[in-house]
């Protein structure tokens, strides 16, 4: 992995510099996962689970009752924690296209390619949702309508903007 | 850039909170957005808060860099969002952190989220303007929740506008604030927008009425229904004009049919905003028959465009114009039609241009915008306080009520320290100041504004 990387929180960039530029650019963000999480579901979870192995040894209720404290521990813990991710690359072959990889913490991996011809624009966007709001680095694609994520970003400030679309 | 002073003043950072902003159009939209842009001309930065409008949702930025969050929550009763108390408290935190906020402008008692924001804002810590801009019973049990609401939410608000003294005399009554802390500022007027005809529109012996309103109880149109054939009866040269549309719309059509009104008595239907000048420049007189006005914007676009104004004394409507622009009646058939018959006799001395002059001296919104400066000084000025001062003032509001009040203001203490805790401020990347330069390419509205990091 490179020079060109510094980390700001629990997130970490780092600029793959083993290619020339013009032909590849890779990009990664790694999450550094957070501890302080983790400790309060599984301590969500033993309270729920601890509660109703209680009320079903002790107290003699229904069985069905431990059940649904289990899938109410995985709603919970899906509410939580969502779908942890481990790193997010981007490569940029200006020729060709760019490919979104996303590394999750299970080993899984899912890719996404965008040809260069779909790409219009890649934007910096506030994503509002419900309960928060956040940046995110977006590629405008044509005749799409929807945009097509790259980083949920955080590293905001300092990530220089650079401007890899080429017509 | 950094926050500073501006000569000897404070610069600030305004959150500007209601559920009714564009593209509803109204008073309080329109005064909300006339009041943010006149801030930013006086170099502070101002951020409104909103509910999502149909598809747009997001982050959108309007004239001058106003930046508009229409946050994603669904208005579910009269353009309200729903009322879940804690619900917003986390979008709320997010937006004051990012934006950097260091005051929270909350408009509309009808507002749900005005008033979730101005309780969250307060456990946060941040100071809390709150501008009400209607008058409300006392009597009925929907105004007695709403002023208990009312009470609570402004129990602990650093500082209150009101838009007339009538206005003031009404909340201070229905919320129990202390006057001292209530400040008037009147609405104003675009009156670059609403200018007079150029030549006088007198050519020949008619006299045309206009009324421009939402055609609904409140808003007079029973009294409209008694008061056109009286005086098409009596004036053979009178017209109407009818601009407007509601539920009471069936009653003024059917009142053209029955006295065979329809070529003296025009309906328009829904009037946009953009043509409301055209439809008043085109009319000698504008009739405004409300039964409850804090302040009525409308007739003081009327008298910009130089008509005489015909209106029933109610609430703050006294206060609006002087007594020889407006011609005042009780909200009576028999009363209203003596004051037109006034109207139409001294309509011969009116000049227009004069009075749209008069109207542009006395009312304009950069002078609102300084009076709202010296109100948001103050607030700053204000002491912080803890959560046990803080509940003192709760427990106030009633023997059950206060007791209810304090308890959800602890439990939104506890939410937002663990708000805390799980997403720390931190985390929140502030936004950077974007300087928007003459010229630069606008955001037109849409989707995607491109921004450059620094």
């Amino acid at each position: 992995m490179g020079e060109n990387s510094f980390a700001h929180r629990k997130y970490t960039y780092f600029h793959d510099q083993k290619y020339p530029c013009e032909a590849i650019d890779i990009h990664h963000i790694e999450v550094q996962s957070n501890g302080a999480k983790g400790v309060f579901v599984s301590l969500l979870a033993a309270i729920v689970v601890g509660n109703a192995l209680y009320l079903v040894l002790v107290k003699e209720k229904s069985v069905t009752l431990l059940f649904s404290s289990f899938l109410l521990w995985a709603f919970l813990r899906k509410l939580l924690l969502g779908k942890p991710v481990k790193k997010e690359s981007v490569v940029i072959m200006p020729t060709l296209g760019v490919q979104l990889e996303t590394l999750y913490l299970s080993g899984r991996i899912m890719r996404q390619f965008v040809p260069v011809s779909k790409i219009l624009k890649p934007v910096l966007q506030e994503c509002v949702t419900p309960v928060t709001c956040y940046w995110s680095l977006s590629l405008v694609m044509r005749e799409e309508e929807e945009l097509a994520p790259v980083f949920k970003v955080r590293l905001l400030m300092e990530i220089r903007k650079r401007n890899y679309v080429h017509h | 850039m950094m926050d500073g002073l501006i000569g000897d003043r404070e610069r600030h950072r305004i959150l500007m909170v209601s559920d009714f902003f564009y593209p509803n159009f109204g008073g309080v939209e329109s005064h909300i957005y006339c009041l943010s842009q006149c801030l930013l001309k006086l170099g502070h930065k101002v951020v409104v808060m909103t509910h999502v409008y149909g598809n747009r949702s997001g982050v959108r930025y309007m004239t001058n860099g106003l930046k508009v969050y229409y946050i994603p929550w669904r208005p579910f009763l009269m353009q309200n969002t729903l009322p879940t108390i804690y619900g917003t408290l986390p979008i709320i935190r997010t937006i004051l952190i990012r934006e950097r906020i260091t005051l929270v402008h909350g408009h509309s008692a009808f507002s749900t989220l005005c008033h979730e924001a101005l309780i969250h804002a307060r456990t946060m810590g941040y100071k809390v303007i709150f501008t009400d801009h209607s008058l409300y019973g006392f009597a009925d049990v929907g105004s007695i929740h709403m002023n208990k609401v009312l009470q609570f939410t402004l129990a602990d608000v650093s500082q209150a506008i009101c838009v007339s003294h009538t206005s003031k005399e009404n909340t201070v009554l229905r919320s129990g604030l202390p006057p001292e802390k209530v400040f008037v500022i009147p609405n104003a007027v675009d009156t670059a927008m609403f200018t007079p005809a150029p030549e006088n529109p007198r050519s020949n012996d008619e006299i045309i009425i206009v009324v421009i309103s939402r055609l609904v109880y409140r808003k007079g149109a029973d009294l409209l229904v008694e008061v056109i054939p009286e005086v098409c009866r009596l004036y053979p040269h009178v017209r109407f004009v009818v601009g407007g549309d509601g539920p009471k719309r069936v009653r003024l059509e059917e009142m053209r049919e029955k006295h065979f009104l329809q070529d003296r008595v025009e309906m328009l239907g829904a009037v946009p905003h953009s043509r409301v000048r055209s439809i008043l420049v085109s009319g000698h007189i504008f009739l405004n028959s409300s039964l409850t006005e804090a302040f009525c914007i409308a007739i003081l676009e009327a008298a910009s465009c130089g008509l005489l104004t015909v209106s029933t004394r109610v609430g703050g409507v006294p206060e609006v114009l002087p007594d020889d622009m407006v011609v005042l009646a009780e909200p009576d058939p028999v009363d209203m039609v003596q004051a037109i018959k006034k109207a139409i006799t001294i309509l011969p001395t009116i000049d227009p241009q004069d009075m749209h002059k008069r109207v542009k001296k006395l009312y304009d919104w950069h002078d609102v915008a300084r009076r709202t400066e010296i109100v948001y000084d103050r607030a700053m000025k204000c002491s912080n306080q803890n959560l046990l001062e803080r509940l003192s003032r709760y427990l106030s509001c009633g023997s059950w009520a206060g007791k209810l009040f304090c308890l959800v203001m602890i439990i939104d203490f506890l939410l937002f320290h663990l708000l805390q805790l799980v997403q720390p401020a931190i985390d929140i990347e502030e936004v950077p100041n974007m300087v928007m330069s003459l010229g630069e390419g606008s955001t037109a509205g849409d989707d995607i504004p491109e921004q450059s990091s620094r």
